[in-house]
């Protein structure tokens, strides 16, 4: 079962703070999304192990924008 | 009340690994900051003449006096780096802060004898008016230790006279009795003119066996009649009178207490007269902590060596300040108010030293979809919207109703602005609040946690905007302006930069004096700038940021002037529907 972290709103990846295969909990901070002028963590909704990051850092993203999949 | 406030719901979350690693830089910046703080505080202790070349006159200094005075550990000094006028001695010449004596807390401010024994100087009566405001705010007697020369005769021009010049003091102690707050003297040394008016103007005087006090000292006396100027012959004449005054100083023990009577108790020791404050802050009147405590104290459940990692230095990263603010309060235990409603704003009832407080602060980062509910662009936290304004205006009238002292925690760039937010009436509801906090009549303290900006850091609970607020910390990462820098540059040169394109011009130099004007505000805005000017009242360290909650829960319920019965409270009613 696998769980789509998406974008609550558009902004620029500022940074990615896990890789593919990293094991994460629930609420462990996976990126920064810069939006509204402010440094915005993305945290994880599940625990599990990030199978897939669909955006690299200095991407624009939109909102709903899948960002990263978690296992 | 007991089921309401014994045992809180707990809040907070032990920090994960990943964030510790990811903020040790902002860590080391925090703590290079308190550590910066730490030594100008140190530097301003010693100012003046050396400690040990006082002691060896016999005298103590104010800081010996001040350790001697209070309960161990108690004291949480205040106003360490003020120095707006920026005085060539680095000080106002008063030391001061919030201490217990005897178990009880007081207001504490003395002199700076070791600079020029005490004298007032450019910038003091500022800090003795926020002094004595603090003890006026949380109805604590206010402990003087006098020993001041008077008025620094070259810099008169700048503090003697004026509104809130060096006098007032005398009237405001008049105003604390009158509240029945009590001011007591401990009395030092040589105390003319302005010296005499603060030795005589509180309640109680208790002086050493040296100590005098006189509307006029040795310079008064042999000056009093201007000559149109000065001669060899009027030199002799006051080398006279000056010479006879010096072996017959006026205002002596011998006078104000065998005589006058005004000196209450004389004490052979200096040691003695800080034991007579002791005695005396004995008798004053002083609830039980226990009266007032909810719930048996306790401390946080999670770490305040957490915050260096919650707390991020960089302005733009978001952050959550429910984690800040479990670490401070009483069991990470806490009754939020309306959490479903207005969430850029968190409020809330907690307990510090078991003694019941409401808690406002302001949350970052992203908000829930749709809102704010009047606008289509998405909000972001640290601003102010229609709900979070109209949370804070009802957490505030209730705490009013239920005599719940506040503490407001800042860390905002503004209340939302444009065409839309006027309609959303957010102009009103931002004034709407200082009217709903001046209604309340409540001691209440603020921290800015990072930065305090715009309105925002008037209407929530911001010195500037009501008279309730007993005092202002600051942290390692504070700042305060009234828009951030690059954003007062663009308002400033947006339209010059305009005319001077159309008109062929470079943009170098504009774009140079924006650089300038946005360093500007950075310089002014760094905690210790924050602290030297008095937007602050002090920059506190994170780790000791809950002793002052301590503190100031300690001295609000010591003796308030109104009360609530608990059982008789709304506020938690309303929480729990």
């Amino acid at each position: 079962m696998s769980e789509e972290v998406t974008a609550p709103l558009s902004g620029k990846v500022w940074k990615i703070l896990v890789k593919e295969g990293d094991q994460v909990q629930y609420e462990d901070e996976l990126m920064i999304l810069e939006a509204m002028k402010m440094e915005n963590p993305i945290y994880a909704p599940v625990d599990g192990k990030v199978a897939a990051i669909k955006v690299a850092e200095g991407d624009q993203v939109e909102p709903d924008q899948v960002l990263i999949i978690i296992e | 009340m007991r089921p309401y406030f014994e045992t809180m719901p707990g809040f907070g979350k032990e920090l994960k690994e990943n964030r510790i690693t990811r903020t040790q830089e902002s860590r080391a910046k925090l703590e290079a900051v308190e550590a910066e703080i730490a030594a100008l505080r140190k530097a301003r202790q010693e100012v003046g003449i050396p400690a040990a070349e006082i002691n060896k006159r016999g005298s103590m200094t104010v800081w010996q006096r001040i350790e001697y005075l209070v309960d161990k550990d108690s004291f949480l000094p205040l106003h360490s780096l003020y120095n707006p006028e920026e005085n060539e001695e680095g000080t106002t010449n008063v030391v001061d802060g919030l201490g217990k004596i005897g178990g009880r807390w007081a207001v504490i401010i003395g002199f700076d004898n070791k600079v020029l024994a005490g004298a007032w100087i450019p910038g003091q009566p500022d800090n003795i008016l926020r002094v004595t405001n603090i003890a006026k705010r949380l109805h604590i007697p206010l402990v003087w230790l006098v020993q001041c020369s008077g008025v620094k005769m070259t810099d008169q021009e700048k503090f003697y006279a004026d509104r809130r010049g060096s006098g007032t003091c005398f009237y405001r102690h008049a105003e604390l009795e009158q509240m029945g707050i009590p001011v007591l003297a401990g009395i030092y040394g040589t105390n003319p003119a302005g010296g005499g008016y603060q030795s005589i103007s509180p309640t109680i005087l208790l002086a050493h066996k040296d100590a005098n006090m006189a509307v006029g000292g040795v310079g008064i006396v042999s000056g009093m009649s201007p000559k149109g100027g000065f001669d060899e012959a009027g030199l002799e004449e006051l080398i006279a009178k000056t010479r006879d005054m010096r072996v017959k100083p006026p205002g002596s023990v011998e006078t104000h207490y065998d005589a006058t009577g005004f000196f209450t108790r004389v004490f052979e020791e200096e040691t003695q007269v800080l034991d007579g404050i002791k005695e005396y802050m004995r008798m004053i009147p002083a609830y039980d902590p226990k009266f007032f405590q909810v719930a048996a104290p306790k401390e946080p459940q999670l770490a305040a060596n957490d915050l260096y990692h919650l707390l991020p230095t960089n302005q733009k990263e978001a952050y959550v300040f429910d984690e800040i603010l479990a670490r401070l309060v009483d069991g990470s235990e806490h009754m939020e108010f309306r959490p479903d409603y207005g969430p850029e704003i968190y409020t809330g009832l907690v307990k510090i030293d078991g003694m019941l407080i409401g808690a406002i602060g302001n949350r970052q980062g992203l908000l829930p979809r749709g809102y704010p509910e009047y606008a289509d662009y998405p909000g972001i936290g640290g601003k102010l919207y229609r709900q979070g304004l109209i949370k804070m205006n009802e957490f505030v009238t209730l705490c009013g109703r239920d005599r719940v002292p506040i503490i407001w925690f800042q860390d905002t760039s503004g209340i939302d602005v444009g065409d839309v937010a006027e309609r959303a009436e957010l102009l009103g509801l931002g004034q709407s609040l200082i009217y709903s906090i001046q209604q309340t009549d409540l001691p209440m303290m603020l921290v800015v946690l990072r930065k305090g900006s715009a309105a925002a850091h008037y209407v929530m609970g911001g010195p500037t905007a009501n008279r309730h607020n007993a005092f202002t910390l600051g942290t390692a990462a504070t700042e305060i302006y009234v828009m951030h820098g690059e954003t007062a540059a663009v308002a400033t040169f947006a339209r010059r930069a305009v005319k001077d394109k159309d008109a062929g011009k470079p943009l170098k130099p504009i774009a140079d004096k924006m650089n300038e004007m946005a360093k500007k505000y950075y310089d002014t805005s760094r905690p210790a700038y924050c602290a030297q000017h008095g937007f602050v009242d002090e920059i506190v360290n994170l780790k000791a940021l809950r002793a002052y909650l301590k503190g100031f829960a300690g001295a609000v319920y010591q003796n308030p002037s109104s009360i609530c019965p608990r059982h008789q409270m709304l506020t938690p009613r309303i929480i729990r529907g």
